[in-house]
């Protein structure tokens, strides 16, 4: 045994070996990972009803002042999609805040995570920048801050101020549905999709009424009855990344 | 004039144009951490551009040296060892090149050490960038030996130079470890783009096989290259053209192997009619990037220098080796930059009742040229220093050095 090449050999097969069991157990790991996502008691969700909408974009301007976002970037993309009859039809895009989120999958440093009600957050002291994330959002809802962005928003109005910080050049930043309205909301007992204050701010601007915000784990709750009563879909779901956002489409017989 | 021209010599006019250039490229490096990446034309849509490709070439570059040392110390092929020192020597420049292009790229380079800490196993490129840095520190420990042979060093810090050198007892276990970690993060570099859903011309099992096959045949094929043009510009290097002939006549079936994938997988993929796979394919069959696809992956990328480097008597002619080998290397990039352009080029439109596909453009930016300038020639000013300072391709030297480290090892120690 004293051979050299044995003892090479011996080395090479414990080697490959260790690498097995260990890309194995990852694998594995990965696996049941992607099942116990756990989202807790409440999961929010938004369902946008593209029969409502006019269009306005008044759901854009109040997330840029709530939010504090630079004129280049938007957490929230209305696009016209179309007609129905002589109606046009829009579908506004916010986060989607997907249940098997690609961000969050490929985040290098975990700067993306879920909370336990579902949303994806984004930690804007730990992102290193690299646009991974950007890559792999099957919906355009992340945007780099390529360069700073300093001096008064234009979007944030005399009488008010943003609710959050603003993120520093370098970053991803996204949608976060307003999830500093939501638990400053519970924390005062209100309840979020309902009270004012505690709903994100696209909601609440929103002059038709064509957002509606959240429990989807509440049978009681606005979002779970209005998906009860009518069709309803979501954007991409061939990708299997499960969007908290549905649209309820316009159809011909909800038209004035 | 004439006085000054016989002052300059070869080496100082190539070692003071490649100090012009990195100047430029720190210049312009200081401007991007300086102003942003706004300086870039990088956008939302291709975030990731020139500087990816030279991060991901110079990775595949650095393939020579996990491929050779296995060669050498695990299949026990102790006569390629010289090159497998060059190779070394490459691939520690080469990952050096990538930390530096990475650092540029990411929006955050202060906070490069987060992965090191907020750990995400789902994420490829964490598993990248911890192989990196792992592998660069194997790779460090696998250099020693050679920066044990630095001249001043061993006059002046023999002692220091006699520990280095000692590290070389350890390149099995070294080159054990520099393979797992190279098999992984070469593949995942690949993988990193094979997973992402939303990008269906990526969203394919083989694309890791692809990327580690073609880094083998580009890494090998540069560590000759570059012995050969050192052997020819300079008399501080010397080669055994038997052992290049055979890495070659390697590396031509390599490629063999990587453009019988690379066939497969493009066949493959033609008939999925996937809304963005099939435009993305388009793209490089009759697109933007068709010259580069067919020209400069396909033809003299991969086809010709097979026909050069398994032809006996082309691959004798030391000239012709040295275009094939060239080739090889201009392919890997130009297959890098490809498959990187060709999955941001498409915008799979998100939204119901679009057109699926929207196509558009990115040109890199003189400041992105400037500092891709700036780290290629800090690449090539070490190597040139390498071959210089510390003999990196000198194949009739191993023997000693080798000879010399056992002496060492023998000695008895005799207290101070």
């Amino acid at each position: 045994m004293s051979n050299k090449k044995i003892n090479r050999r011996g080395f090479i097969k414990l080697g490959i070996a260790g690498a097995t069991v260990i890309a194995g157990s990852q694998i594995i790991k990965r696996a049941q990972a992607l099942e116990t996502v756990e989202t807790g008691g409440r999961k929010w969700a938004m369902v946008i009803d593209q029969s409502k909408c006019t269009g306005c974009d008044y759901c854009t301007l109040a997330c840029r002042a709530h939010n504090d976002i630079p004129p280049e970037i938007s957490w929230n993309v209305v696009s016209k999609t179309g007609t129905v009859g002589a109606q046009d039809v829009y579908t506004p895009r916010p986060c989607m805040q997907c249940h098997h989120a690609p961000c969050v999958d490929v985040c290098p440093v975990r700067a993306s995570s879920y909370r336990p009600d579902g949303i994806v957050k984004m930690d804007y002291d730990r992102c290193i920048g690299c646009r991974y994330c950007e890559i792999a959002c099957p919906y355009g809802a992340r945007s780099f801050n390529w360069k700073l962005f300093d001096g008064p928003n234009p979007s944030v109005p005399e009488w008010g101020q943003p609710e959050v910080d603003r993120r520093p050049r370098g970053v991803v930043e996204k949608c976060s549905f307003c999830f500093q309205r939501i638990d400053r909301g519970l924390a005062l007992g209100q309840t979020p999709g309902v009270d004012e204050d505690a709903t994100p701010a696209c909601v609440v601007v929103c002059p038709v009424g064509a957002r509606i915000f959240g429990d989807i784990n509440d049978p009681k709750s606005n979002v779970s009855k209005i998906l009860k009563g009518r069709t309803s879909y979501r954007l991409r779901e061939d990708l299997g990344t499960s969007p908290q956002v549905y649209y309820l489409p316009a159809t011909e017989e909800q038209q004035p | 004039m004439k006085t000054i021209r016989r002052r300059i010599s070869p080496w100082m006019a190539w070692f003071g144009g490649l100090l012009v250039v990195m100047a430029a490229g720190a210049a312009a490096g200081v401007m991007i951490f300086w102003k942003g990446l706004s300086l870039t034309n990088l956008t939302d849509m291709v975030p990731w551009g020139l500087w990816i490709t030279i991060d991901l070439s110079s990775i595949a570059m650095s393939a020579g040296a996990f491929s050779l040392c296995a060669v050498v110390y695990l299949l026990g092929l102790k006569r390629y060892e010289s090159v497998a020192r060059t190779a070394t020597f490459i691939g520690l420049i080469g990952y050096t090149m990538a930390v530096l292009t990475l650092l540029l790229d990411i929006g955050r380079p202060d906070r490069f050490w987060h992965a090191m800490i907020y750990w995400n196993k789902h994420s490829l490129l964490w598993e990248v960038t911890m192989c990196v840095t792992f592998y660069l520190a194997v790779l460090g420990l696998e250099a020693m030996p050679i920066f044990a042979n630095f001249g001043w060093l061993r006059t002046h810090w023999p002692k220091l130079s006699a520990k280095l050198s000692r590290v070389h007892h350890y390149a099995p276990y070294l080159a054990i470890a520099g393979l797992g970690l190279s098999m992984l993060h070469q593949s995942s570099l690949g993988a990193l783009y094979g997973v992402l859903k939303a990008r269906p011309l990526w969203y394919r099992p083989d694309i890791s096989v692809l990327f580690i096959i073609s880094a083998v045949a580009g890494g090998m094929a540069l560590t000759v290259l570059a012995s050969m043009l050192s052997a020819r510009a300079t008399k501080h290097a010397n080669v055994e053209n038997n052992i290049l002939d055979r890495v070659s006549f390697i590396i031509g079936w390599v490629l063999v192997a990587y453009l019988y994938f690379r066939f497969w997988d493009a066949l493959s993929m033609t008939y999925t009619y996937e809304p963005g796979r099939t435009e993305g394919l388009r793209l490089l069959t009759n697109g933007p990037l068709s010259f580069n696809f067919w020209v400069g992956e396909v033809l003299l990328g991969a086809v010709i220098p097979i026909i050069l480097l398994l032809n006996k008597r082309m691959r004798a002619l030391p000239l012709w080796r040295m275009v094939a080998l060239a080739l090889v290397v201009g392919g890997v990039v130009a297959y890098r930059w490809d498959t990187n352009m060709s999955g941001l080029l498409i915008v799979l439109s998100y939204l119901p009742g679009e057109p699926a596909v929207a196509y558009t453009a990115y040109h890199p930016s003189l400041i992105e040229f400037l500092a891709g300038a700036g780290i290629i020639s800090y690449g090539l000013l070490a190597f040139s220093l390498g071959v210089r300072f510390l003999k990196v391709v000198d194949h009739g030297q191993v023997k000693a050095h080798v000879e010399e480290a056992k002496t060492i090892q023998t000695i008895p120690v005799t207290g101070d």
